[in-house]
């Protein structure tokens, strides 16, 4: 039988929670879980010690010659960096490119991507590459440059002791605006409301992801559960953003970085990275001060990782690049082309506004160890509250 | 090589059609497989997907192959949705849109047809040619190059404030997305009407005149109802791949107040954790243009008897 008709099986007959406890008492874990019909997923307030299969690979191995395989986002590695670690570690790096988690595990497990090392996947992704025995446990001696990663994501809530996973960026959700048309005291009091504002019609977006707009539209109501399985609540989200298509005509995308700096929107509600790479894509002579980003107090904050194959081909240059990417230099080299900001302890909101990579304007887009720990996590749904989020999804998508 | 095609055809006439029907039915294997293989089976498993069920553990559409096991529960959710509920909106909204982009497109496409086969003489190759070498650069780039156009400081946007238009295209206007789609398609009109316009018999114009009907009565008693096939057939082609057009959409608007029913399938099956109502979506829309089909096929059939009789 093989693990995923094991999984199938064992959740229709025994429900989640058998599965969760089932898993963690095969390995010994510590943790408590949270099972999400067979997903083993940590919450904050229920952290998770993922299940070994495997042992990771051995210590003091040399590394592979030959080509690394890469999966990423498109745009999310700096070619320059790539090219360093290529000439420093004498092999080819190859990347292939997804667009969505789901679409790409979807790859993972029939085989079609069969990548050594992949890039900017999140916990949801996690705990399906988990449940499909897809990765291989981390070997820490390859990764001295971990202890640079910010030390609230050293032991992270979704992979207790990081087994599995090294951080890679950091981000929140907020409000991104254009200070030439927009002061900043339009955000005082409930800044979420700004979003309302039938004076932006046209000019107005909002990020094309169920979970983030309509938890975004909860928080401005005051519910501050980003997962909640309250019908009532998740209805009045739907209301809300029913009501903001109405006053204001919005754009449902992820172009905030393009639309925002070539001028033709001046409030988008976004993740804060999309500023910093909107900065490169400013028209030539326009100062990078006319990018402003409002982050709530109570926001989602979410990261992303780093991981290796099981199947991996070379698994210690895979470690070797983790470990190459986690370094100061090499993490600030890779942000000038990623614009995203590192998970890094030493890249410091100073350290990014003192050497003028960043400019003062977008101070508040940048999220801080204390943002991140203030920050609301959001997990999978259960398949049936998860249908209940794209209802209302598409009652305010389908105008 | 001229040879070969020589006697192969001298061969093929000697044949006599009553003696060996298994070789003219041969013809239609090709088709046929082709259809089998890139039409028939994809969608028996797009009909697996829909009436199917969702892998609990990583949300994947699980089809369902066997017919008698088929889950009917997500498609009378769906199919109720499109009558009463949310989705009834974007499928109104599509086929308004396209109709719209449709007649829109027979307005400004009839008049070029119809002066290419009728009044472009010796230049008719080259204009014909002319219309055509913009439509070889792909349908993406295009649209992309005239996002550029449309932005707050386009140049077409810029032009037309000269003349005292400040139009803020891209602020998810529907007229844009339709103009978006006339632009995609009209090459798609264009060439078949021209192909039949070209192809008829103008002396029955010259005999309608001699009769004593003036221009308009000659065009619309006698060119008009001549190009109908012309005209049905050129209307099918871009109505069909409009009614399943998302990205002009996506790129052009992406606001909610213009979503279509490609939208919505694009969402369900590749950012949703429900591809069946993507598969669903797909089906629904299918019926939908089966009705197109089915007129267009009666039109012809109609046309044909006509002809024979």
């Amino acid at each position: 039988m093989l693990r995923r008709d094991f999984l199938r099986n064992l959740v229709i007959t025994t429900g989640g929670v058998t599965l969760g406890g089932s898993l963690l008492a095969a390995c010994g874990g510590s943790g408590t879980t949270t099972t999400v019909d067979g997903l083993s997923i940590g919450t904050p307030d229920n952290p998770i010690k993922l299940p070994v299969t495997t042992d990771a690979i051995a210590d003091g191995l040399p590394s592979e010659s030959g080509t690394l395989e890469i999966l990423n986002w498109a745009d999310y590695q700096n070619p320059e960096s790539i090219a360093i670690f290529e000439e420093k570690f004498g092999c080819k790096v190859v990347t292939s490119i997804y667009d969505t988690e789901e679409a790409a595990i979807a790859k993972l497990r029939n085989g079609t991507f069969k990548p050594d090392l992949i890039l900017g996947m999140t916990d949801t992704g996690l705990a399906k590459l988990i449940a499909a025995d897809l990765l291989q446990p981390l070997n820490k001696s390859y990764i001295p440059n971990f202890q640079n990663v910010i030390s609230g994501l050293r032991n992270p809530y979704y992979d207790l002791d990081s087994q599995y996973t090294v951080p890679y960026m950091i981000y929140g959700n907020g409000i991104g605006y254009r200070t030439d048309r927009i002061d900043k005291n339009a955000f005082a009091g409930n800044g979420y409301d700004t979003l309302w504002d039938s004076k932006f019609s046209g000019k107005l977006a909002v990020l094309d992801s169920y979970r983030d707009t309509l938890a975004m539209a909860m928080f401005r109501a005051g519910n501050f559960d980003g997962n909640t399985t309250d019908a009532a609540i998740i209805q009045k989200a739907g209301d809300d953003l029913i009501a903001l298509r109405e006053a204001t005509n919005p754009k449902v995308d992820i172009l905030a970085y393009q639309e925002m700096p070539a001028g033709n929107r001046d409030i988008n509600f976004t993740w804060s990275g999309d500023l910093f790479t909107a900065i490169q894509y400013l028209p030539e002579g326009v100062s990078p001060d006319v990018l402003g980003f409002w982050y709530p107090e109570k926001t989602v904050a979410k990261n992303d990782f780093m991981c290796i194959t099981k199947s991996a081909k070379a698994p210690v240059l895979a470690h070797q690049l983790i470990n190459f990417l986690s370094d100061t230099d090499n993490a600030l080299l890779n942000r000038e082309y990623v614009g995203y900001q590192p998970a890094l302890e030493s890249i410091t909101v100073d350290l990014l506004i003192s050497s003028g990579t960043i400019p003062e304007s977008l101070i508040d887009a940048l999220v801080t160890p204390e943002k991140y720990e203030a920050g609301l996590a959001q997990v999978s749904l259960e398949p049936a509250v998860d249908a209940l989020w794209l209802e209302q999804w598409t009652r305010f998508t389908a105008g | 090589m001229a040879r070969t095609m020589d006697t192969l055809y001298r061969w093929l006439t000697q044949i006599k059609l009553n003696k060996s029907p298994r070789l003219w039915a041969g013809f239609a294997i090709p088709g046929t497989v082709w259809l089998v293989v890139l039409f028939a089976i994809p969608f028996y498993a797009v009909a697996c997907v829909a009436f199917g069920t969702i892998d609990p553990v990583f949300r994947d559409a699980v089809p369902q192959w066997n017919p008698l096991s088929w889950n009917f529960v997500q498609a009378q959710q769906i199919f109720t949705s499109l009558a009463t509920g949310p989705l009834r909106g974007v499928a109104i909204r599509t086929v308004v849109y396209v109709v719209c982009a449709m007649s829109l497109s027979f307005v400004v496409g009839f008049p070029i047809a119809y002066f290419l086969a009728r009044h472009a003489g010796k230049h008719k190759l080259l204009l014909l040619v002319l219309i055509i070498v913009p439509f070889w650069v792909n349908y993406l780039m295009r649209m992309l190059a005239w996002v550029n156009l449309l932005s707050v400081d386009g140049l077409f946007t810029r032009f037309m404030r000269n003349f005292g238009i400040n139009y803020n295209w891209l602020d998810g206007s529907p007229i844009t997305v339709i103009l978006g789609l006339v632009y995609g398609y009209i090459p798609f009109l264009i060439l078949p009407l021209y192909a039949t316009l070209e192809r008829l018999d103008w002396r029955l114009v010259d005999a309608a005149r001699d009769l004593g009907a003036n221009s308009r009565q000659a065009f619309r008693l006698v060119t008009l109802p001549m190009s109908k096939a012309g005209l049905v057939a050129a209307g099918i082609l871009i109505a069909l791949p409009m009614f399943g057009d998302y990205y002009t959409n996506d790129l052009l608007s992406r606001s909610p107040s213009t979503e279509m029913i490609g939208n919505q399938i694009d969402f369900f099956l590749n950012a949703s954790s429900q591809p069946q109502n993507g598969a669903l979506l797909v089906l629904a829309l299918s019926l939908f243009l089966l009705l197109f089909m089915s007129f267009y096929l009666r039109s012809t059939r109609q046309q044909t008897r006509q002809v024979t009789r």
